[in-house]
Order: structure tokens, then C-alpha cells, then sequence
């Protein structure tokens, strides 16, 4: 597995090259091209702030403004989302060059998780303007804007190494099961609602619910991005060393994973 | 399973000088079953940590490749063939490090490009430019390397106008020539192709063959895979003789090449053989009553002998005049229909119960080479007494070419009295037949031009030979040159 690593690591050119073709094709054509990354997220926010101030106002007051709330757990979500999704049918999409050339298969997945990372990257300044926006009382309520804004780097970190496990985990699994995308587009909104983005898991009444809803594995980095983005709060030693772990043993097992079945791909997909 | 090879730490070993570019060992490639439980079973064995295949039961797998072994030395051209399905691609990819094999060992050294499929990680919506710079870095080079080779290969592609386009505009000739360019570029010191050479216009093919040799001139290894015999002959040094995934050869080219065309022409003899057969069975069931026209069945291929009978003219009317029904002589009759192939008419009054081809030692056959006996066995009963039979046989290439036609009266014989079963047998003792694939008609009629059964395309032979001459008819020929032509030694 360590020289399967240090292969991935080699393949970084191949890695870069790959990732701004994925980033270049997907706009090319359109005229705004790269400014959909920005704006996406920027309509998204306005119509959020639209309907949790105006049209359906009553939160609870720890998550007001519910739009910047709902936000800071949105993008990274949709980072997941988008890079499951994407990862999962990764290797199948690209089959011709599996069978026809010798390609590092390990380099799709990766490829994936970083494209969807780019546009995750780009709609945190959006995300920032908001916090700062909420400072001069653009928003209902208060956030505060400051230090612990400096976590975010180690949560993508975070985020990205779960995501490039769970991404080699199903690219590998949908190679001989094509069922893992059709499972993946039902399994990823019920799993949306599993997810303490919506609400905060301290506000549930505690019960059976919310004890299922801790086991998420991915509760304490969305709980994290909350910490840091929309609460201004330091996460404690103990939160990172739980998001690192399952961060860490997703990682290690996906990429185990998909190692192990690796020779079965060129004839398989 | 160890893994044998490793591909991009094979390209990374350094090119020691005597090792052969390509060693295989008793090499295996097991292919497994297409079926509900392969999946489990991949996954099974992936958990329990055990090879992928190896507990496949042999049921459950397809052997595309057995104990293949052979060396490739550095500099050589090296060809593939066989028949479709003889594990020559699977070699090759074997070779290029995509599959893995499932048993054996395969070593190579040096760095291999392998032009599998051309262009293959071409992105559609962008431009060929960054396309090239993609492929080229897919392919194992650094960014900066084929950044520098960036104009070499856009004026080997000849695609500079169309370069900053995006890819999804080119037609597939383009496609191919972009990502023959990039392959080529890549300096590999093994170089595997195949079959990629049939696309491309003319000039670019000609120049991908131009690239091939100069790889081969500059002393770099070629791994080879084609269907073009007169390529194998031409470029390679050695040949590898698959079938059914088994070495069937291994050695001189030429060598190579015949007994390959031999096994070919030995499958498609079997096989108009097993045709053949079917065929006699299906006209044997379906009588000659169930065929049309009895009375009226002048109108046929075989116009009326008789009128002229013997003189030049004549010759043109033998019973194998491929025209079509002719109208005059049936006036009150519908307009005529094109005959179809293996059709038979006539009025009965005689038989023909079966046609078959006999080679020089008497034993049925439908392949024979240029300059073979061939003996023509016709089997006939009349149905009633006759007095003026007369027995024709037609020759005519797959395009309905009429090569040679012949009857018992034009060979001087007159009328036959007809009135028991009986074999006539035909012999022609060098027939210098072209390569092709020819069928036969055989005819009995009477003298005046009735005919009593005319059965066309009864047989249907092949005849190979030993050159790629052009034409019908192969003579056996001699050169002789005297004064200031010489050859150069081949």
C-alpha cells in the first residue's frame, strides 16, 4: 500500500493536468465559463437569505441567520455530494483508458474529489462576504468573525481525506457493481437529512434519533465546518482527534480497497 | 499472484545492454466467465486476500492465453498473427503492463509505447493542443517534455489549422493521426502496435509506416499485431503464431506466414466443405419439381447449342453463359427473373443427384492451390431412355465472372444415350487458377438446348497460392534478365 502511495504521489503532474482539463471542459462552451463556480454558490445564498428571512423566518436564535447557517453546511456538503458521485463512477466513465492504455486508475477518483474541491474552494469567498456582510447587520442576528475562521484549511484536509477514501472505496465497488451509482443517488439526500446541516445536533432533544444520528461518521466534521464558519468557535483537541480518526481510517481502508482489486480493472471495466 | 509486472516501474528500469526488450515465461491469461457471481467472487477473493483468479474452478474462467513463451531481443521487429480471437491482443496488452497475467512471468525492459487504441483520453470539449499535452503526460512524460515536443508532433499530425479547436470537431481521421502523433513522440524504446495502422488517409498511413521503419532503422524494439500479412512480411524479423491461445510457431516470417495461410485456407476448404454438404442435402430435399418454369425453362443459362452446334460460336453459348434468361426465346412466357444462385431448373427428364470436387488422389475437396488437379464428379439419372444428352460444367468467380465453360459436345463428343444412372467425372490436371473463390455449374441438357437439369453454383471452391498475383489466371512462369537489370538480394 505504501509504494501504491508513493506511485499516487508520482502521478501529481498527471493528477494536475487531469484536474484543470475536468475544470476547462466543464465550462467550456458556456458564456460565463469559470464565474458559474462563483455564481452558483452566490444564488444559492440569495435565495436562502430570501426564503429563511423573509418568507419563513422563525429559527431557533442559536442558527439565526438561518441562510449563513444552512450555507456553511451546504458547501461542503455539496463537495461530498458532488465528489462521491463523481468518484463512484469515475472508472467506468473513463474505461477506454484503463483497457487501452497503462493508466494509473488511482489517478480518477483523486481527480474527481480535487475537481469538486476547486468548486467547493471557490464558494468560500462567497461565504465569507456573507459572514462579513452579517457584521454590518445585513442579516438578522449576529455571527461572529474572527480567528477560528484559521481552521478551516484543516478541515478541508479533513474533509478531502475522507472523501478521497469513500471516492476510491466506490469507484472500486462500482467497477463490478454498476448498482453503486443507482444506490448512491437515493443513499446521498437520505444521508443529506442523517447530516447535522439543517439543524444542530446540540439542539435535538436528546433520544434514539439523535443517538443514531451521532453514529454519521461525517456528524463531527459538519458540526466542525459549523464551529468555525458560523459559530466563531475553537474546536476542541478532542472533536479534531475524532474527525481526524475516521478521516484517517476511511483513507487507509478505501485506498486498501481499491489496491486490492486494482488488476481487476482493466478487464472488468 | 505477485505482480509480475509493474508498468511504470518497467519503464523506469534502466536499459541494460544484453538483456532481451521482452522476456515471457510460460505465460498464462485467464479470463473469467461473464456471470452473476463473478462479482462476489472478485470480492470474495479480494477480502480473503487471496489472487483474483486462482480459485476460480476452470468452469468458471476462459484461457485466452496457455504457457506462452518467447523473447523479444532488443532492436528486433517482432509480428503476431493468427485468427481472430487467438489471444494476440491480449498479448500485446500483456506486453504494455494493462493486463496482468495470470500466470507466468513477463519481464520487459525499456520504456513501451503502446498504440492500442489512438487518441484514447481524448477529451472531447477541449482543443487539440491541450489534448496533446494531456495525452502526453497520461503516457508518462513530464509536463515540460512534451511541452517541447509540442511542435514536433502538431507538424507531424499535420493538424496546425485545426490545433486550438476542441477535439469534438475532428473527424476520426484526425483523431487518429493526433494521437499517432503524440505515441510516436513519446521515444519509446519499445514500440507496440495493434492494428491501428488501417486508419488515416493514404498519406498518413503511409507515413505511420515510414515512422514504424525508421523505429525499426534506429534499432528500437517493435512489438507487432496485425491482420496485413504483406506487413508482417515486410517489417518483421520474427513471427509468433498463435492459435487458440497456444504458440503454433515461432520463427522465419516466411515460414511463418505459409503455414498460417496454409491453416487458413484449410479452415475455409472445411468450411465450403460443411457448405457444400448442407447445400446437396437442401437440394436434394427440395425436388426439382418445387423449382419453376419446367416446360418453358429454355429461357435459361444454357441457350441453344444445337443451332450451330460445334462451330466457334457455340463456344460462347456453352452451358456456362452467365446471362440471364434471355427473352426472345420465351415469348409467351412472364418476363424472366434473375436467377438466383444455387438455383436449379429444368425438365427432369434427367437428374443430377450430387457434384462434388476430388483432388489429384481422389479425396473430396474444396480448397486447392493454384495448379491443382481438380476432378469435377457429376452423379446423374435419367428419368426416362434420352439420346441427346449433353453434359456441361461452368466456372465462375464469387462475382459471377465466367472463367471457363464447357460441354461434351463442344469437346467433341456427340450425342450421349442416356438410360442408367451413371458417374462422370471431369479431370483437369492443372487448373492455374488465381487466389479466389470460385463456384461451379454443372449442367446436363439435351443437344438442341432443353435442359434437363441445369444446377448452378453446385460447387463452390477456393484456390490459394503461394503470390498475391492479379487477375484470373496464374500461369506458371519463368523470369530470365540478361544485361544491366539485377535484383537486389531480398
Amino acid at each position: 500500500m505504501l509504494t501504491s502511495l508513493q506511485d499516487l504521489y508520482r502521478h501529481r503532474a498527471l493528477v494536475g493536468v487531469l484536474t484543470t482539463r475536468e475544470l476547462k471542459a466543464r465550462y467550456r462552451g458556456s458564456v460565463l465559463g469559470f464565474f458559474w463556480s462563483l455564481l452558483n454558490p452566490l444564488l444559492m445564498l440569495g435565495v436562502y437569505t430570501l426564503v429563511f428571512q423573509y418568507v419563513m423566518p422563525n429559527r431557533s436564535a442559536s442558527m439565526r441567520p438561518y441562510a449563513l447557517f444552512l450555507f456553511t453546511g451546504l458547501l461542503p456538503w455539496n463537495w461530498l455530494a458532488a465528489s462521491l458521485t463523481d468518484a463512484s463512477g469515475a472508472l467506468p466513465t473513463h474505461g477506454s483508458l484503463l483497457r487501452k492504455i497503462l493508466f494509473p486508475a488511482e489517478v480518477l477518483p483523486l481527480v474527481a474529489v480535487l475537481a469538486q474541491g476547486v468548486h467547493f474552494l471557490l464558494g468560500l469567498p462567497i461565504l465569507l462576504a456573507g459572514l462579513v456582510l452579517a457584521q454590518f447587520g445585513f442579516f438578522e442576528g449576529t455571527v461572529t468573525f474572527g480567528l477560528p475562521l484559521l481552521q478551516v484549511p484543516l478541515l478541508l484536509v479533513i474533509e478531502g481525506l475522507f472523501l478521497l477514501g469513500l471516492g476510491f472505496f466506490l469507484s472500486a465497488l462500482t467497477v463490478h457493481f454498476r448498482d453503486v451509482r443507482d444506490l448512491l443517488t437515493t443513499a446521498i439526500p437520505l444521508w443529506f437529512f442523517a447530516t447535522p446541516i439543517l439543524y444542530s445536533l446540540k439542539d435535538l432533544k436528546p433520544g434514539r434519533i439523535t443517538g443514531i444520528l451521532k453514529l454519521n461518521p461525517v456528524a463531527p466534521l459538519f458540526a466542525g465546518w459549523h464551529d468555525a464558519l458560523f459559530f466563531g468557535r475553537w474546536i476542541s483537541p478532542a472533536h479534531w482527534g475524532l474527525m481526524t480518526l475516521i478521516a484517517v481510517v476511511t483513507f487507509v481502508v478505501g485506498f486498501a480497497f481499491f489496491d486490492r482489486l486494482r488488476d481487476s480493472f482493466a478487464e472488468a471495466v | 499472484m505477485k505482480r509480475a509486472v509493474k508498468g511504470r516501474e518497467v519503464r523506469a528500469a534502466a536499459a541494460a545492454p544484453k538483456q532481451p526488450a521482452v522476456s515471457v515465461e510460460n505465460i498464462s491469461k485467464h479470463y473469467r466467465r461473464w456471470g452473476k457471481s463473478r462479482a462476489f467472487g472478485t470480492l470474495k477473493s479480494a477480502f480473503l486476500g487471496r489472487g483474483l483468479a486462482s480459485s476460480l474452478t476452470p468452469s468458471e474462467v476462459v484461457a485466452a492465453l496457455s504457457n506462452v513463451s518467447f523473447r523479444v531481443e532488443r532492436g528486433e521487429t517482432f509480428g503476431v498473427i493468427g485468427a481472430n480471437g487467438c489471444g494476440k491482443s491480449t498479448l500485446l496488452k500483456l506486453v504494455a503492463g494493462i493486463l496482468k497475467p495470470t500466470s507466468g512471468s513477463l519481464h520487459v525492459n525499456g520504456k513501451v509505447s503502446a498504440l492500442i487504441e489512438l487518441g484514447a483520453g481524448f477529451h472531447p470539449e477541449i482543443s487539440g493542443r491541450e489534448n496533446v499535452v494531456i495525452n502526453g503526460v497520461m503516457l508518462g512524460l513530464t509536463r515540460r517534455q512534451i511541452e517541447e515536443k509540442l511542435p514536433q508532433i502538431i507538424a507531424f499530425s499535420g493538424l496546425a489549422d485545426f490545433i486550438d479547436q476542441p477535439v469534438k470537431t475532428y473527424s476520426s481521421g484526425m483523431y487518429v493521426r493526433l494521437g499517432f502523433a503524440v505515441a510516436v513522440h513519446l521515444d519509446p524504446d519499445i514500440l507496440v502496435i495493434d492494428e491501428v495502422l488501417a486508419v488515416g488517409d493514404e498519406a498518413f498511413s503511409h507515413r505511420c509506416l515510414d515512422t514504424i521503419r525508421e523505429f525499426a532503422a534506429r534499432g528500437k524494439t517493435i512489438f507487432f499485431v496485425t491482420h496485413s500479412l504483406a506487413l508482417v512480411e515486410e517489417l518483421c524479423d520474427r513471427v509468433l503464431y498463435l492459435e487458440e491461445g497456444k504458440v503454433k510457431g515461432l520463427g522465419d516470417p516466411r515460414e511463418m506466414l505459409a503455414a498460417y495461410r496454409l491453416d487458413v485456407s484449410g479452415k475455409e476448404g472445411a468450411r465450403l466443405a460443411a457448405e457444400h454438404t448442407l447445400d446437396q442435402d437442401r437440394l436434394r430435399s427440395e425436388p426439382v419439381e418445387a423449382l419453376p418454369a419446367i416446360e418453358t425453362a429454355v429461357a435459361s443459362r444454357v441457350p441453344e447449342v444445337s443451332s450451330d452446334a460445334g462451330s466457334e460460336s457455340a463456344g460462347e453459348h456453352a452451358p456456362a453463359s452467365s446471362q440471364p434468361p434471355s427473352e426472345e426465346s420465351s415469348a409467351e412466357v412472364p418476363p424472366p427473373v434473375e436467377v438466383p444462385r444455387a438455383r436449379r431448373w429444368g425438365d427432369r427428364s434427367a437428374v443430377i443427384t450430387a457434384c462434388r470436387l476430388l483432388d489429384a488422389s481422389n479425396a473430396e475437396r474444396y480448397a486447392f492451390r493454384s495448379g491443382d488437379e481438380i476432378v469435377v464428379e457429376i452423379k446423374a439419372t435419367p428419368n426416362r431412355p434420352l439420346e441427346d444428352v449433353v453434359v456441361g460444367i461452368g466456372l465462375f468467380t464469387i462475382e459471377d465472372v465466367c472463367v471457363h465453360g464447357t460441354n461434351s459436345d463442344l469437346d467433341g463428343f456427340s450425342e450421349g444415350v442416356f438410360d442408367a444412372p451413371a458417374t462422370i467425372r471431369i479431370t483437369m490436371p492443372r487448373c492455374d487458377l488465381a487466389a479466389g473463390t470460385y463456384l461451379l455449374d454443372v449442367a446436363v441438357h439435351a443437344k438442341r438446348g432443353t435442359p434437363y437439369d441445369y444446377w448452378r453454383g453446385a460447387c463452390r471452391f477456393r484456390i490459394d497460392s503461394p503470390t498475391q498475383d492479379v487477375g484470373l489466371y496464374r500461369p506458371e512462369r519463368r523470369w530470365q534478365v540478361e544485361g544491366g537489370l539485377t535484383w537486389k538480394p531480398s
